[in-house]
């Protein structure tokens, strides 16, 4: 097989995505669903197919010269190695469920075309990010995905909330976009190349302090797309879109998108202890910061994104902490079961009728299908970390990186991830029994879920309980599968001792005990929501919203309302009409001479005359005077 | 006569001058075409000190045609006065603006 | 001349205004045959004041513009600037004449016999002559145009 085959990986989703943009309208609906998924699903069975390319150092194929001036040489190239193997795996995989789930969940929808083709565009774009082989392509993919994100936001633009959800989204993400697009330029300028390879190897030969400020940059990039601190107040309110879509990129994709750069540069930001040290603090403040929010939603999907922040704060931390490994571990598991809850997420919200607040449901265990609460059971158990499954060996993972960091201040990071997870457990337990377990306390009429709504949930079920053997530590008898296939690009080896590794196994466990146990005392005879401040605090997310509102948004509005009407139109307006007005000012005093009376223009000739006289008297009086 | 020409022309000029006043001063159209009769023959007296002076015969044939020019002249202003007494039954040239801008 | 002059322009009555250029006219022809023309002088008579001024008379006679009440005048506002046009004029034009060294030298001895003006007249101006005897034909139709009745209904 020839390695250009690589190409219609990312490809295949853009021809399709192409077809239902222009023509999907037209096409009866069942071709236009079906387009959309063979697009996702031929990636899939492609990565599949292609799969030993990946092996050794990776195979890049070149599909043909995009920019080619001067020093700038740059391809439109894919790098299909180690670590983007498993990735693409995972997308087109989780995409291809998740497409099958959306056929059902939109069956009501009438703009079928502009959906199915914003995510396969969506599925494309995220391929070019992780397929990338120079940072000018991750770019295309970066603003790529953040287009297609906004769009699908806002998918039901006629509301204005969703509208503006979309638009809120686009715009934090895209402040992360400008340092990255100045990371990108930096690095250009330091290296001559933007080819990811080819920065890494160089990477060496960067003073420290360039490196940290690098390091920075490409961390608040990170940030935008990942909805961590100080670039997350987008995440929760993009709930507005349709469930699918928070399913696809909010849980597997975009948001891991950010971990994804951090793990591709990470020879470049591993130089820099200070930097992996922020990097490791963004991730546990927004950790803590999320799952104290989650604490307090009331709408099941905002519980979900607070969560998917609080759970990428985790791969950050990972990240910082030095394992590779440890971060696309627990992205790989988190995809799983992430995608599976929000997607059970919404066969609970059909189920109460479209309702989204879980305060008003209860009792869903009976009132629906059986198999739904144990799926949904099956990925909050893997959320809040429950041994042996694959979240919990993914969360363990991180946890063991942290506290055998050499840097003894990454203790206090691990404190705030056992705090998390401590709080994850809680909120999560509280989210299952708040939904399934009671008396029904809602008003709605159940709407029909249908087959594509419910199968796809089994296999995300099985992997997230399963996804522990992706990774195995050695000490249970695994074979750390994925480390070795990570090879030279896993960072940092992680060992410790075998009684270290069964007193942090057991921390572990205790902690996701406490948080069961919290959460059972409190709700599993249904309680009313706490009205107080701590409360209210907790479920405006800190009132972040309102601080960037009136730091940011409200002076910008300001000035740009200046600028509008103070400069604009005061000014250039006035400027110009000013101009206008004394023009035709002028014009109404001449008229007064078109007096249309013989007199008037006699008198004119008359009076010219005498100018004339007055100047040829002067020439003579000048010319005689010389 | 024996005088110098400047004075010839100076009287002409002054003649010109009385003319122009009653152009610009009189309102009625009548008066204003007896001024413009006025300049018309202070011009004549030019031609014909310029005549005598240079002895030639010219400024005189001149004077001639220009008699005849005017007379022509005189005819068509007075019809159209005529004309124009027809139309508002007065002659104020003020009263005529109908190309006032 | 000039007091006839004068005293024309400053009338009220179109009528005496008529009477004070005539004799204005005749101090002219007067002058024109010191300064040897004796034939455009006759003419000056004859024809100016003999025809064109007549026809004036005719026209003011015929519109009745000359009532038994005098019309009014013109007013002091229009006299004011209008002496300051024509005096600057009348200055400006004396001193551009007198700067002149032309102007100082004297007219001689002249005196031109009707005979050589008409052998000038119909020898070198013949062409002239034709064309100003067509002007007077346009001038005929074009006063008999202008003097036809007025169509009915016609503002």
């Amino acid at each position: 097989m020839n390695e250009s085959l690589l190409f219609l990986i990312p490809l295949l989703p853009l021809f399709c995505a192409l077809i239902n943009i222009v023509f999907g309208m037209r096409l009866p609906r069942l071709f236009a669903e079906t387009m959309a998924i063979i697009g996702v699903a031929g990636a899939f069975v492609l990565t599949i197919l292609l799969w030993g390319y990946a092996e050794g150092e990776g195979t890049r194929a070149v599909l043909f010269t995009w920019l080619n001036s001067g020093t700038v040489d740059i391809s439109f190239a894919l790098n299909f190695d180690r670590l983007a193997a498993p990735m693409t795996l995972m997308v087109t995989g989780v995409a291809t469920l998740i497409h099958i789930y959306a056929v059902g969940y939109m069956h009501k929808e009438e703009d079928y075309a502009r959906f199915f083709g914003l995510l396969n565009l969506f599925v494309f774009a995220m391929l070019a990010i992780i397929l990338a082989d120079n940072l000018l392509v991750l770019f295309l993919g970066w603003e790529g995905v953040g287009l297609c994100s906004y769009g699908l936001i806002g998918f039901w633009y006629q509301k204005v909330e969703n509208a503006r959800a979309g638009t809120k989204a686009f715009l934090v993400t895209r402040v992360g976009d400008v340092f990255l697009g100045i990371a990108l330029l930096w690095l250009f300028a330091l290296t001559g190349t933007l080819s990811i390879s080819e920065i890494n190897a160089q990477a060496t030969s960067i003073s420290p302090g360039v490196i940290l400020a690098l390091t920075l940059l490409l961390l608040l990039g990170a940030c935008g797309k990942s909805a961590q601190m100080p670039l997350m107040t987008w995440l929760a309110d993009a709930m507005a879109g349709p469930t699918p879509v928070s399913a696809l990129i909010h849980a597997a994709t975009m948001v891991t998108a950010g971990v994804y750069l951090l793990c591709r540069l990470f020879p470049l930001v591993s130089l820099s202890a200070v930097g992996m040290m922020a990097i490791t603090a963004i991730g546990a403040l927004t950790a803590i910061y999320a799952a104290t929010c989650a604490m307090a939603q009331r709408e099941i999907k905002r519980v979900l994104a607070y969560s998917t922040m609080s759970q990428v704060g985790y791969m950050f931390m990972a990240v910082g902490a030095g394992t590779v490994t440890g971060a696309m571990f627990h992205l790989l598991t988190h995809a799983f079961f992430k995608a599976l809850l929000f997607m059970a997420a919404g066969c609970v919200i059909h189920l109460a009728g479209g309702e989204n607040d879980i305060f008003k449901m209860g009792g869903l265990a009976r009132r629906g299908p059986k198999e739904l609460f144990w799926v949904f059971l099956a990925g909050a158990v893997c959320l809040a970390g429950l041994p042996l499954t694959g979240g919990f060996f993914s969360k363990d993972g991180i946890l063991l990186a942290l506290y055998t960091h050499p840097d003894p201040f990454y203790k206090v990071f691990w404190l705030i991830a056992i705090l998390t997870a401590l709080l994850t457990a809680f909120y999560t337990f509280r989210l299952v029994y708040l939904v399934f377990a009671g008396e029904w306390r809602g008003t709605g009429k159940p709407h029909a879920i249908s087959l594509q709504m419910r199968w796809p949930l089994w296999p995300l079920a099985l992997l997230g309980l399963a996804g522990g053997l992706l990774n195995l530590p050695a000490f249970v008898g695994g074979s750390e599968a994925l480390h070795h296939w990570y090879g030279a690009l896993a960072g940092r080896l992680v060992t410790v001792s075998h009684e270290v590794e069964w007193m942090l196994i057991a921390l572990a466990v205790l902690i996701v005990a406490l948080g069961w146990f919290a959460a059972h005392w409190r709700y599993r005879n249904y309680q009313a929501p706490l009205d107080n401040a701590a409360g209210r605090f907790l479920l405006n997310g800190w009132y972040m919203d309102a601080l960037v509102d009136r730091a940011l948004v409200r002076p910008f509005a300001a000035m740009a309302r200046f600028c509008s009407s103070g400069l604009d139109r005061s000014l250039f307006d006035g400027t110009i009409n000013g101009l206008a007005r004394m023009v035709s000012a002028w014009g109404t005093l001449l008229v007064q001479l078109t007096t249309g009376r013989l007199t008037t223009y006699l008198s004119a000739f008359a009076w010219g005359f005498l100018i004339l006289l007055g100047w040829l008297l002067l020439k003579l009086v000048n010319g005689g005077g010389q | 006569m024996i005088i110098p020409f400047g004075h010839a022309l100076a009287f002409a000029a002054a003649l010109f001058v009385l003319g122009l006043t009653c152009v610009l001063l009189r309102r009625q159209i009548i008066m204003i075409l007896i001024g413009v009769e006025i300049m018309l023959n202070a011009a004549s007296l030019v031609f014909i000190a310029a005549s005598a002076y240079w002895q030639q015969v010219d400024g005189q044939v001149f004077v001639i045609l220009l008699m005849a020019i005017t007379a022509a002249e005189v005819a068509v202003a007075l019809a159209m006065v005529v004309y124009l007494w027809r139309r508002k039954r007065t002659l104020v040239a003020d009263e005529f603006n109908g190309m006032h801008g | 001349m000039l007091a006839a002059t004068l005293l024309c322009i400053t009338r009220r009555n179109p009528v005496h205004a008529v009477i004070y250029l005539v004799t204005a006219f005749f101090a002219l022809a007067l002058m024109f045959y010191l300064l040897g023309a004796p034939l455009v002088a006759a003419w000056e008579v004859v024809v100016y004041a003999g025809a064109i001024m007549v026809l004036f008379l005719f026209i003011i006679m015929m519109l009745g513009l000359a009532p038994q009440e005098v019309p009014e005048g013109p007013g002091w506002q229009r006299w004011g600037p209008l002496v300051l046009l024509s005096s600057s004029m009348m200055a400006c034009t004396l001193l551009l004449i007198f700067q002149d060294p032309l102007a100082s030298k004297e007219i001689g001895d002249f005196y031109l016999a009707p005979q050589a003006l008409g052998e000038a007249l119909f020898s070198r101006y013949a062409l002239a002559v034709e064309i100003v005897s067509f002007q007077l034909l346009f001038a005929a139709i074009g006063a008999y145009i202008l003097g036809r009745p007025l169509p009915k209904g016609d503002n």
